[in-house]
């Protein structure tokens, strides 16, 4: 009976310390992705604000990105599917853990 | 440190002398060189980071220098710590086949704690790691083997291919291939390196501040009130010190892992 319990124990420790890597990997992941898509749409817009001599392409360019990055980590994060996981995107848990 | 803060705290300095406060700043990041060998300075932060990398090394070789079955002494410490990397950071990212990447795991994340925790030793009291320059290449080195393992195990272009989850509709493929880019090239290692160093830097910064700050206070007056209160917040940051040292060791390592885990296992 002990011994099921301190099985079921290291099971949930398991899975903990499981959910805690997970976590941060996807919540720096976000992170990184907010900043990246605001550089990478912030940078398009200025080079072509810069041709086309219109600087308001810049923050807009900007504003396109962070849209781009939010609407990104919606789909791949942002809906849970079977086993609380989301259903895109991230690695699959295999072997023996 | 070759600002004035040091000098001013260890003299006479004290509120209501006519001394103003010798708040702490980046200058007390800078180091006057211990010795110069041509135009190449020889830093305490240098030291510190050969130190910490000797006690990792002398650690794990004492430990295992001849290790026993039934483990005694410091070898029982020495499993306890590989067994603490092993079950808290690989295998919950890795799992049993990340195994042979224990060494590289174990080493990091000791050294970046030793690292770290010279914050706390009296005497030594200076985080190697608040100096950025110490933490790219460690970042480097994680990145390095990140994309080595990738293309080894997918292949240069299955691994560019991969970033990008499948099943998504192919002209947003299009649009986030310069946000998948740039956060893989250039804000996922920014991220890695500067949140070690901002959070080393920063509790330096506050441990200082409150140190230097109580002794300032330190006056027959009502200074002395004030002093206890510094005091009492420099033992709490302290305290929180202790914490974040194995906190941002366990991060960077815990990072390194599911890096590792997604270069050896694609998303699906």
């Amino acid at each position: 009976m002990s011994s099921g319990n301190d099985a079921s124990t290291q099971a949930q420790k398991r899975a903990a310390a499981q959910g805690r890597a997970q976590g941060l990997d996807i919540g720096w992941t976000v992170f990184s992705y907010l900043l990246a898509g605001m550089a990478a749409y912030g940078a398009i817009g200025w080079l072509i604000g810069r041709a086309v001599h219109v600087s308001l392409l810049f923050p807009i360019g900007m504003l396109v990105g962070l849209a781009i990055s939010l609407g990104f980590i919606i789909y791949r994060y942002g809906r849970v599917g079977p086993g609380g996981r989301p259903p895109g995107g991230e690695r699959e848990m295999t072997g023996d853990r | 440190m070759t600002g004035d803060v040091g000098v001013l705290a260890s003299g006479g300095c004290h509120i209501f002398s006519g001394c103003g406060f010798p708040a702490p700043g980046l200058q007390d990041f800078e180091w006057k060189p211990l010795f110069s060998i041509g135009s190449f300075d020889f830093t305490k932060p240098m030291l510190l980071a050969i130190l910490a990398a000797l006690v990792v090394i002398v650690f794990f070789w004492v430990a295992f220098r001849s290790p026993k079955l039934v483990p005694r002494g410091m070898q029982n410490l020495g499993e306890l710590a590989i067994l603490a990397v092993r079950d808290q950071i690989l295998r919950p990212s890795l799992g049993r086949k990340g195994d042979s990447y224990l060494p590289f795991l174990v080493s990091l994340f000791f050294f970046i704690y030793i690292m770290n925790v010279m914050e706390l030793i009296p005497l030594l009291q200076f985080p190697v790691t608040s100096r950025i320059g110490f933490v790219w290449p460690l970042v480097f080195i994680v990145y390095f083997l990140y994309l080595y393992l990738g293309v080894k195990n997918q292949g240069a272009w299955g691994y560019l291919r991969n970033m990008i989850p499948p099943g998504v509709p192919a002209p947003i493929y299009i649009i986030l291939v310069p946000v998948e880019l740039l956060r893989f090239f250039v804000f996922q290692p920014f991220t890695l390196g500067v949140r070690l160093f901002g959070n080393m830097f920063a509790g330096h910064l506050l441990l200082t501040i409150f140190t230097i700050a109580t002794w300032y206070l330190l006056s027959l007056s009502v200074g002395l009130v004030y002093a206890a209160g510094s005091f009492a917040l420099a033992i709490f940051v302290f305290l929180l010190e202790t914490l974040v040292t194995l906190l941002q060791a366990f991060i960077f390592t815990t990072l390194t892992a599911t890096y590792i885990a997604s270069s050896v296992e694609p998303a699906h």
